[in-house]
């Protein structure tokens, strides 16, 4: 298996999820479950035997974590779905996969087997998983705010009288996805601090990546702290949502990019050989 | 401005007042030496800092500030400080030895900060621990707070004033020789109380010469009288006597062929409280996965 039969499974996938997002919009639950579990099964199914042929966890670089991401993406909807019951959950999940396995599709890069020393670890699996589930969670959180501030916008009024009243159900699903996100945030980050000290000697260095994992990490914090405060400014609550997202996005490649990082980071794996 | 009950303004004004006290001190005193904290001073410092905290639990009712710390609007905008000199950190290049900007960890403003978070965290968790003593909250509900707020005390702690115990020597090793001498950081040579030999440098390479394994057979031998033959792997360190033995590097000229390989050992006496903390911080967040977030705040 190789990367040239992904757009099979992916095609496949997006069209049961597709169907599943259909079947959601018109109430018919069973099968909106029975065809995004197909879905990412099939999906699934590719990464495992993308696992097998490689000889080794598909998980080092972007495009690999990318696969994860848009595995990860649907199976939150449909966590949230089976909580909440949201119609369209399961359309907004569908979407954001699409669009990542369009940039594997569209921008590939260079796949091999080989996988160095430094990541031949027992924790590196756990600790990338985690962190790609927690994004999904997280991106569906700032999707979550922007849609309070900007689409559902009359409903939300900056006085606390009115944000009692209205949107609480909204409200209350972008906590819990936060809460969620953050709790594998933090497991992802500590799994990271754990493996640090088996591969560098150390578990805390300040790389570049670690800096910003800590950024990340306490702007979400900021956010559920300012959330347990009786009279809050809901829109700046949210708007602290898509900040942290977009303080995330550094974490996760932004750093590539970043003047101050080059050189002297030790996350950077794919770029270096 | 400065009536009571506080509000986020004083916060913010605290938090700036701190970073300015910083820039002062960074102009006056210069950056933070934190080699200065090797043991006994860390315990010192670490003894100074609980008394420090006792003392401004006892005195929360004749000092509003001490009482204040414990609300949201003391810890915000502390953590909204702590993130842009974070961000600030993560924007700029970090150099041994450079200053101000550059050398963020040593940055008074930097530090200032993060101390005083960690003291609104102390001040937070006796509160909430004497709430539980006096029945007002159950021990119960507040396992996964404690878990959280208490970890991340221990480990902020314990890694930052530890880290001047730590110490990270590299051991070159050949061939039949055992080898006692490790060179510090700065290039000291340092008498070990472990000797290594090399018995086999290992390297594997795939089909298109990327590297796939560095390892080194060794024989260690301690002044305790152990004698010991194992296999050293990159992520798979050996431990004796206090010290994690790490594969770090070979003579790249030779490659597969090096009769030496780079051994790194690192000692950290206080590994096992920032562990204490870690653990207790993973706990956390299955905690606040498990039974929500809202009551692990």
């Amino acid at each position: 298996m190789s990367w040239e039969h992904f757009i099979y499974f992916a095609i496949a996938a997006v069209l049961l999820w597709g169907v599943g997002a259909w079947a959601a919009w018109k109430n018919k639950t069973g099968m909106a479950y029975a065809t995004t579990v197909l879905g990412l099964l099939v999906f699934f199914s590719f990464i495992l035997s993308m696992w097998i042929s490689l000889e080794r966890p598909p998980l080092r670089t972007m495009g690999e974590t990318r696969l994860w991401y848009s595995f990860f993406l649907p199976l939150a909807g449909l966590i949230v779905y089976s909580r909440w019951k949201y119609k369209w959950i399961l359309s907004f999940s569908t979407v954001l996969a699409l669009v990542f396995i369009c940039v594997n599709l569209f921008k590939p890069e260079i796949h091999d087997k080989t996988l160095m020393p430094a990541l031949q670890s027992p924790w590196f699996a756990p600790h990338v998983i985690v962190y790609m589930f927690a994004y999904a969670v997280l991106g569906a959180a700032a999707v979550m705010a922007i849609y309070l501030l900007f689409i559902k916008k009359g409903g939300i009024a900056d006085q606390e009288f009115f944000a009692e009243q209205s949107d609480k159900v909204e409200r209350d699903i972008t906590d819990n996805l936060v809460y969620v996100g953050l709790a594998f945030l933090t497991i992802g980050m500590l799994f990271g601090a754990l493996w640090a000290k088996e591969a560098w000697g150390h578990y805390w260095s300040w790389d570049p990546k670690e800096t910003w994992a800590a950024i990340t990490w306490l702007a979400y914090l900021i956010y559920i702290h300012y959330r347990q405060l009786p009279h809050h400014r809901e829109r700046l609550a949210f708007w602290m949502l898509i900040g942290s997202f977009v303080l995330l996005q550094m974490c996760w490649w932004g750093i590539n990019y970043l003047p101050s990082a080059q050189g002297s980071s030790v996350h950077t794996y794919s770029l270096s050989e | 401005m400065w009536t009571k009950p506080w509000t986020f303004k004083e916060g913010f004004l605290i938090g700036g007042g701190l970073i300015f006290a910083g820039l002062m001190l960074e102009l006056s005193v210069g950056p933070i030496v934190w080699d200065a904290f090797a043991w006994p001073a860390n315990g010192i410092v670490l003894s100074a800092f609980f008394v420090m905290l006792t003392a401004m639990v006892y005195l929360r009712n004749k000092v509003y500030a001490f009482k204040w710390m414990t609300t949201y609007q003391a810890a915000i905008p502390a953590m909204v400080y702590a993130v842009v000199l974070t961000i600030i950190m993560g924007l700029t290049r970090q150099q041994v030895g450079g200053t101000w900007l550059n050398n963020m960890l040593s940055f008074w403003p930097f530090v200032l900060i993060y101390v005083y978070i960690t003291v609104i965290l102390g001040l937070t968790i006796h509160r909430r621990l004497r709430k539980i003593f006096r029945g007002q909250r159950s021990m119960k509900r507040d396992i996964p707070f404690m878990l959280n707020h208490l970890g991340l005390f221990i480990a902020l702690t314990t890694a930052t004033l530890g880290n001047a115990d730590m110490q990270r020597v590299k051991m070159i090793c050949g061939i039949g020789e055992p080898e006692w001498r490790a060179l510090e950081q700065g290039g000291a040579v340092k008498e070990m109380p472990i000797a290594i030999e090399l018995k086999k440098f290992i390297m594997e390479t795939y089909d298109d010469g990327s590297p796939k394994r560095f390892a080194s057979e060794i024989q260690i031998l301690t002044k305790t009288g152990k004698n010991i033959e194992t296999t050293v792997d990159v992520n798979k360190p050996y431990e004796v006597d206090g010290w994690k033995i790490y594969q770090y590097g070979y003579d790249t000229q030779m490659g597969a062929q090096s009769q030496i390989s780079i051994l790194e050992l690192v000692s950290d006496p206080w590994l096992p409280f920032v562990y204490t903390g870690i653990y207790m911080m993973l706990a956390g967040a299955v905690c606040i996965f498990v039974v929500g977030g809202r009551k692990c705040v």
